[in-house]
């Protein structure tokens, strides 16, 4: 296998080719985030919270799906990268009308705890919000498309893990809504007890029917900033 | 053999103003007067000088007759008799100087112009194959077949320096070079034609008034990289486009240009045309690609494998805009040097643009690369109308930039217009004057552009939106100081953090006008004033005291009764009544004028 050298935040270093920029910065202990990205599945490359900068490009990339290149110069932590990431993070709280504290996955939640990471508090902006009912008439899966962060990677895992096609992509811009067929809500007949679309999900928008009282995952998650 | 020819414009544009009707009234009157062996009547494409359609012209004599009219018909068909005389009436005006203006090469609007790809359109009938023959259609394909190597056809290419014109101004040369290297023996070629820019028309213009040219490049780059198969991407909102490119494939299949065997040569290409949804966003690459195999169109993230490697069906696929195509002909015939010639150093050939907005003459022009942007707006378009003053202009359609006065002597070419802020793009140009409100313009198209994201990336989806409301809440008033940097920080991280170029470009009309007419922005967030007076929230109507004539006309129309006065006693309109709906301002007759608009909330009584 070739290697590459390459240079990570002025670390000189060396990986194999057709390596991602992320995977080379995972190996190294660099930490990017990633949201729509999930090793198990191919780079959807949508969410674009894991860009990076690289050296002579003029817009930023996606390190999720980008392969290494021979004498590549990135910085995973930039000024101008962690603005946009930052930017970004608001942008989905904002939008999301989800409330953490009543949230079932609040101590998983993928987009709070890098939304803790990047150290974003309350947005500066109140943009419009995405607002549906909850789908729960399936008695396998509890859906809010209001905490959607349309990261596509529940169509990828249904497509790629389950080979099924539950679910696409409708609508376009502020607009754009995960859907089932020609945006049915998910009912009985829809889908079955696989779990497989839930256990992807990063955020409160997929999940399954609690009990009342049951104790939320995790540890709880502290956000500063 | 006819001795005359009228020329009638028959595009998209021309119909709707009435072309049909005039051809069908023209053709009569030829006939009663038994002048149809001497006089043809031909339907051509749009010669684009919209401002004056429809439009006749008589040729060989080259006069031009603007905006005939149904009625005309009569006495045009009786000049065209031995005795007959011009019609002086219905010669252009120049708006300038307001001479009459016979010839058409006399016009301004047309010679500033230099017409390569334009060329035909207006002249030969679209619809006939023999027109277009007779004007050298099919020579450059002849002479690729007999004389020159796909490598050299792509060698000349390369030479011209001809760049994309579907925006990117990609140099074509290499493209076809790396479409041609890559191996398989099933590759496409593909015509862009989704046009998807609300102002632009140039596409359409060209496939309406010439499409056998596009055709014809199509087969030369189908020779040239290995290609068999060849798609034309139109937007289904075109169908007379889509009728002419029908006709203009099936009479070239017919003549042995396109098949299994074109010329007899061993070569074998066809055309199909495939109408697209009409999504802006439907014209990048890899969405086009994705929508003409039935799937939602959606760019794919960078880096993926290149169209012209992995395009349609995953097979190497050849992807340029109609005006790409519809050039390959001259650089055959007339030669790589002479192509390379024209324009600037990095910028060859001609560009065209739709010339709107407020412009003494809008349409469609085409100009060498490297003529300023005055000598197009005072020149070609002859300034703005109406004695009104000239405040900016935006190139490249909705995620365009604005430039100011000051960078009127920008030089046309791909670079050039980058650097200042805008861009070539999809080749609109729309001028504004005084009464435009920069932070209103930059909404607008804002609005456009956020409603054809794909969706796909978080800042191109929520940013713009988040950008739009912070806009729309300038433009009502309720903006903060701060805002005008939030606005540069996103414009800046949708840019660089989006996926292509429409999120890329989308913020340039936001952080062009915020550059260059930051203090409009100021005044509408502290003044709480629009001074170009066109944001409701930010301006007054008040009646002019001593012109007012007390008639009484505008209190009785005001829909909110906001206007006191009565007879003899001066009007006056109640501020916090009035709801800025401009009634007033209109029933005020002419002559009196005593009804203004005056930038901000005007609380106090104005006298
Ligand atoms: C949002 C978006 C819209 C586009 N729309 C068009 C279009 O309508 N027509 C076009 O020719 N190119 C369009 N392009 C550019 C194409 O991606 C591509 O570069 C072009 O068709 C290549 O042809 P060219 O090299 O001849 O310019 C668009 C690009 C983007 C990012
Ligand atoms: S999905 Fe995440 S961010 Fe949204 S409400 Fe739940 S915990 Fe909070
Ligand atoms: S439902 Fe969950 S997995 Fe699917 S797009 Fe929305 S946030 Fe992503
Ligand atoms: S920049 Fe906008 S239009 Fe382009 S891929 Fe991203 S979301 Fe879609
Ligand atoms: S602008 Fe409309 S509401 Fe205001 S005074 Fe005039 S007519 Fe009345
Ligand atoms: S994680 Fe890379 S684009 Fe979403
Ligand atoms: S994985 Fe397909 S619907 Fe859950």
């Amino acid at each position: 296998m070739e290697q590459i050298a390459l240079t990570i935040n002025d670390r000189q270093l060396s990986a194999s080719s057709g390596m991602t920029i992320l995977e080379v910065a995972k190996e190294n202990s660099i930490d990017i985030p990633a949201l729509c990205y999930r090793q198990e599945l191919s780079p959807i490359g949508a969410c674009r919270i894991c860009v990076v900068e690289v050296e002579r490009s003029e817009t930023l990339v996606g390190s999720c799906h980008t392969p290494i290149a021979q004498g590549m110069v990135i910085h995973t932590h930039s000024k101008k990268v962690l603005q946009v990431r930052k930017t970004m993070v608001e942008l989905l709280l904002a939008s999301h009308c989800g409330n953490c504290f009543m949230c079932d996955k609040a101590n998983i939640c993928e987009l709070r705890s890098i939304a803790t990471d990047l150290e974003v508090g309350l947005p500066r902006f109140q943009v419009k919000k995405r607002y549906y009912p909850v789908e729960d008439a399936s008695p396998f899966i509890v859906r809010d498309l209001t905490k959607c962060i349309l990261c596509r990677r529940c169509v990828s895992a249904c497509n790629e893990i389950k080979k099924e096609k539950v679910f696409g992509i409708a609508y376009r811009g502020f607009d754009s809504k995960v859907v089932v067929d020609f945006d049915q809500p998910i009912d009985k007949d829809v889908c079955r007890d696989c779990d497989v679309c839930i256990s992807f999900c990063p955020t409160g928008a997929l999940s399954k029917h609690g009990e009342i009282g049951e104790e939320k995952k995790g540890e709880p998650l502290i956000i500063s900033g | 053999m006819p001795v005359r020819t009228v020329l009638l414009g028959q595009g998209t544009c021309c119909i709707s103003a009435g072309a049909k009707q005039i051809s069908a009234a023209l053709r009569e009157e030829i006939a009663r007067l038994d002048l149809a062996g001497t006089v043809q009547v031909k339907h051509t494409g749009c010669r684009g000088f919209s401002q004056i359609d429809p439009v006749v012209i008589i040729e060989p004599e080259g006069l031009l007759y603007s905006e005939v009219k149904v009625d005309d018909a009569p006495e045009i068909a009786r000049s065209l008799l031995p005795q007959g005389q011009p019609i002086e009436r219905l010669f252009y005006r120049d708006p300038v100087t307001d001479r009459a203006i016979p010839h058409h090469r006399d016009i301004t609007f047309y010679n500033k112009q230099q017409r390569t790809v334009l060329k035909n359109c207006g002249y030969i009938d679209p619809e006939e194959i023999d027109d277009y023959l007779a004007v050298g259609g099919y020579q450059a394909l002849r002479k690729v077949l007999s004389e020159m190597t796909p490598e050299q056809v792509i060698e000349a290419v390369k030479r011209s320096g001809l760049r994309g014109l579907g925006g990117g101004g990609f140099p074509a040369g290499r493209k076809w070079e790396a479409c041609r290297r890559v191996p398989g023996d099933e590759k496409y070629v593909v015509c862009n034609a989704d046009e998807g820019d609300p102002g632009a028309f140039q596409d359409r213009s060209v496939l309406e008034g010439d499409p056998h040219s596009v055709v014809e490049g199509m087969i030369i780059a189908g020779y040239a990289v290995g290609a068999t198969k060849g798609y034309v991407y139109v937007r289904a909102e075109y169908p007379l486009a889509v009728k002419r490119l029908g006709i203009a494939i099936a009479e070239a299949r017919e003549r042995g240009f396109l098949g299994e065997n074109v010329l007899g040569n061993g070569f074998g290409f066809d055309i199909e045309i495939f109408q697209g949804a009409g999504a802006f966003v439907c014209g990048e690459s890899t969405a086009l690609t994705l929508s003409l195999e039935g799937a939602r169109g959606m760019p794919k993230p960078l880096p993926r494998p290149r169209t012209t490697e992995v395009g349609l069906w995953g097979r190497p696929t050849l992807l340029n805009n109609v005006k790409t195509f519809a050039n390959i002909r001259w650089i055959i015939n007339k030669g790589a040097e002479w192509f390379a010639s024209q324009g600037t150093e990095k910028s060859k050939g001609t560009a065209i643009f739709s010339l709107t907005g407020k412009i003494t003459n809008c349409g469609l022009i085409e100009v060498p690369m490297g003529i300023t942007l005055r000598e197009i707006i005072f020149d070609i378009g002859g300034g703005v109308p109406g004695g009104r003053t000239f405040k900016a202009v935006q190139t490249g359609g909705p995620s365009g930039g604005v430039l100011p006065e000051g960078l009127l002597g920008t030089p046309i070419d791909f670079d050039s217009l980058t650097a200042a802020g805008s861009m070539m793009g999809s080749g609109g140009m729309v001028v504004v004057d005084e009464d435009t409100c920069m932070v209103d313009l930059a909404r607008y198209f804002l609005d456009f552009t956020q409603k054809e994201s794909c969706g796909q990336c978080s800042l191109c989806r929520l940013g713009s939106v988040q950008m739009l409301e912070i806009l729309n809440a300038i433009t009502e008033g309720n903006g903060r100081i701060e805002d005008i940097d939030l606005l540069i920080e996103l414009g800046e991280s949708v840019k660089i953090g989006s996926i292509c170029g429409l999120g890329q470009s989308a913020p340039n009309p936001v952080l062009s006008t915020i550059r260059y007419f930051r203090e409009e922005y100021e005044s509408h967030i502290l003044e709480k004033k629009c001074p170009a007076r066109v944001c409701k929230g930010l301006i007054s109507y008040i009646i002019v005291s001593d012109k007012c004539k007390a008639c009484m006309i505008c209190l009785r129309k005001c829909p909110v009764e906001a206007i006191k006065g009565g007879k003899k006693e001066v009007h006056v309109i109640d501020q916090d009544k009035c709801t800025r709906c401009g009634v007033c301002l209109s029933v005020c007759p002419e002559r009196f004028g005593a009804v203004e608009i005056i930038p901000g909330r005007e609380v106090k009584i104005h006298g």
